[in-house]
């Protein structure tokens, strides 16, 4: 056979797995107003940077009348690619293909391109859209998932993981993207549980929709399980895109950097922050008038909003901000408030970017459900994070710093490098009401007019321990700003700790609480 | 079944506190973002915002009032 005829052959192989599931399945898929696994990477990547590997894998499960069976590409598409010029590894399942189900060759594609993400060093990318484990396959599925969550775990911390849910993710499949980095959800698309609503109807007798259970509002609102929400698929790939510029390409390498830009003027950081500590305010607005371009990416915006976590650039570089958020829930510290910042720290220091923690707090969030549901555990894993990050620590106390809050929030003691206050920050073991009814207990109750000389003991605390000098003139703090010189002094800080050394004894791995 | 923590016509509050000030009367029309309620806890006058355009459809307190976590405040229609 002559070489062009060959070449006719491949194409029209080629063009026979492009297919996917066929036209049925296709139209389906549209119906459920989701794209095709190949429509997504198309989208998601740069024009023409896709190419494809394994088109031609054909499954081997022979029992169950699936011999005759032809499956194309078993299900799922991998390949490489690049996003704005970056590598990455990409793999998508074909829910038009058997319903995107895990069959051992299905689960070789992915763990192959997850090797290979790994061995170049390179992000991985994983677009979920399946049915489950084939069931056809028995044990065979099975080990296809221990396979892909080992070399999650492997992979973890070294590059950047990040999964895409965009149909359902049912069973141990959602363990995969719960063991990596970074989960984006779409409304009405993304469905992720452990038992779905047949199982929990039958075992329990209670009803709930598969929206309600796991759909994208419910883990980007309740579980903390999505790191990012979107209202449709091509919003989605623009986030996924935005966040690859913030993240180095692995553990060995720094974030692109960007041109410096100055902040919008619009963002005036004077007067963003009440003198009156118990007026809220929006902590973002703070991020914004320090970061380039006033640019600041967040992170589960949706879920925790007592702080805040995400992405922004200081003179170009990568910066990871984590801040108290006044307005929600009065800034405190709890359980999942704790879990979100302390994540973030961990990904921040294996990925080498640079920490900057705006502090307004008033400490943790006392009650039973919070003790219950373990707020010591949960709350000393942002000790933990923070202490072990080697990275450059910045911290920059706006106003309130009370108690173990502000111990947890990046302190000194914990070894940030860098500790500024402004004029009106109060760092004190407790606040001044609190502190005085202690304190002075005894004034108070003898006095003629308790009230009035519990006014008094509060003003007496407030004057001589509610601000920045207490702990400046312990060197806690490195100094007091004003407002306006924070971004200088930030951008100053960040240069000089460019070369910070922080050498840790060795360890196999600490034992953190989680 | 549904979602408590979806329902964004109930306004709880998130911690015990004592009410402020209340912005709002039943049958009043508030846009997204308003002030409803101000809630004094945890050492902050918490803003309690509208979360969606509505009508107030019931006020359960008062300026003064205790109310302890998970308390509905503000019921929207």
């Amino acid at each position: 056979m002559p070489l062009k005829n060959k070449i006719e052959e491949l194409k029209k192989r080629k063009e026979e797995v492009l297919q996917g599931g066929g036209e049925q399945a296709v139209a389906k898929q549209v119906a459920m107003g989701k794209l095709t696994a190949r429509e997504r990477i198309i989208a998601l990547l740069d024009e023409d940077s896709f190419n494809e590997y394994d088109m031609f894998v054909e499954h081997e499960a022979r029992d169950f009348g699936m011999d005759g069976k032809t499956l194309h590409g078993d299900g799922v598409i991998i390949g490489t690619g690049s996003i704005y010029g970056a590598p990455v590894a990409v793999f998508a399942q074909d829910f038009t293909v058997a319903g995107g189900s895990l069959g051992f060759m299905h689960a070789r594609k992915i763990t192959k391109i997850m090797d290979y993400a790994l061995r170049m060093r390179i992000p991985l990318i994983g677009i979920n859209d399946s049915g489950g484990a084939r069931i056809q396959e028995g044990v065979n599925s099975l080990a296809g998932y221990g396979e892909i969550f080992w070399r999650n775990t492997l992979s973890s911390g070294i590059i950047p993981q990040i999964s895409v849910i965009l149909g359902p993710c049912a069973g141990g499949a959602v363990y995969s993207p719960a063991l990596t980095d970074f989960v984006f959800v779409v409304d009405k698309i993304s469905k992720m549980f452990i038992t779905g609503p047949e199982v929990i109807k039958s075992v329990l007798g209670e009803e709930i929709s598969q929206e309600d259970l796991g759909g994208a509002k419910v883990h980007a609102m309740i579980t903390g399980n999505a790191h990012f929400y979107s209202e449709s698929e091509y919003e989605c790939f623009e986030q996924i895109k935005k966040l690859i510029t913030f993240i180095p390409w692995n553990n060995t390498r720094k974030a692109r950097k960007f041109e410096p830009k100055d902040p919008k003027s619009i963002y005036n950081i004077g007067d963003i922050v009440p003198g009156d500590p118990k007026q809220p305010y929006d902590v973002r607005n703070v991020i914004r008038a320090i970061a380039d371009d006033s640019d600041f990416f967040e992170i589960q915006e949706m879920w925790a909003g007592n702080i805040v976590i995400g992405f922004g650039r200081l003179n170009g570089e990568t910066v990871g901000f984590v801040a108290n958020q006044p307005m929600v829930m009065a800034g405190v510290l709890d359980v999942d408030s704790s879990d979100k910042a302390a994540r973030f720290i961990r990904y921040c220091n294996a990925f080498n970017i640079p920490l900057c923690t705006l502090v307004d707090l008033p400490g943790y969030l006392p009650g039973i459900d919070q003790e219950h549901a373990g707020v010591i555990r949960h709350g000393a894993k942002l000790l933990y994070a923070y202490s072990e990050a080697s990275v450059p620590k910045m911290t920059v106390i706006l106003r309130k710093a009370y108690g173990g809050g502000y111990i947890a929030m990046s302190s000194r003691h914990l070894r940030a490098d860098f500790v500024f206050a402004w004029p009106g920050a109060e760092i004190a073991v407790m606040g001044p009401e609190g502190a005085a009814n202690i304190i002075f207990r005894k004034e108070i109750t003898e006095a003629e007019n308790p009230e009035e000389m519990r006014r008094l003991k509060v003003e007496e605390y407030k004057e001589k321990f509610a601000n920045p000098y207490v702990a400046a003139a312990k060197g806690y703090i490195d100094t007091v700003i004003e407002p306006e010189e924070t971004r200088k002094l930030l951008l100053h800080a960040l240069e000089v700790s460019s070369n910070k050394v922080a050498d840790r004894p060795f360890k196999k791995h600490g034992i953190p609480p989680f | 079944m549904s979602i408590d923590k979806l329902d964004n016509k109930k306004l709880v509050a998130f911690i015990p506190g004592t009410i402020v000030d209340v912005k709002v009367k039943v049958g009043q029309q508030v846009k997204q973002g308003d002030i409803l309620v101000i809630l004094d806890a945890m050492k902050m006058h918490n803003r309690i915002l509208a979360p969606i355009n509505s009508t107030v459809k019931e006020v359960s307190v008062k300026p003064g009032d205790r109310v302890c976590k998970g308390f509905i405040m503000v019921v929207l229609e």
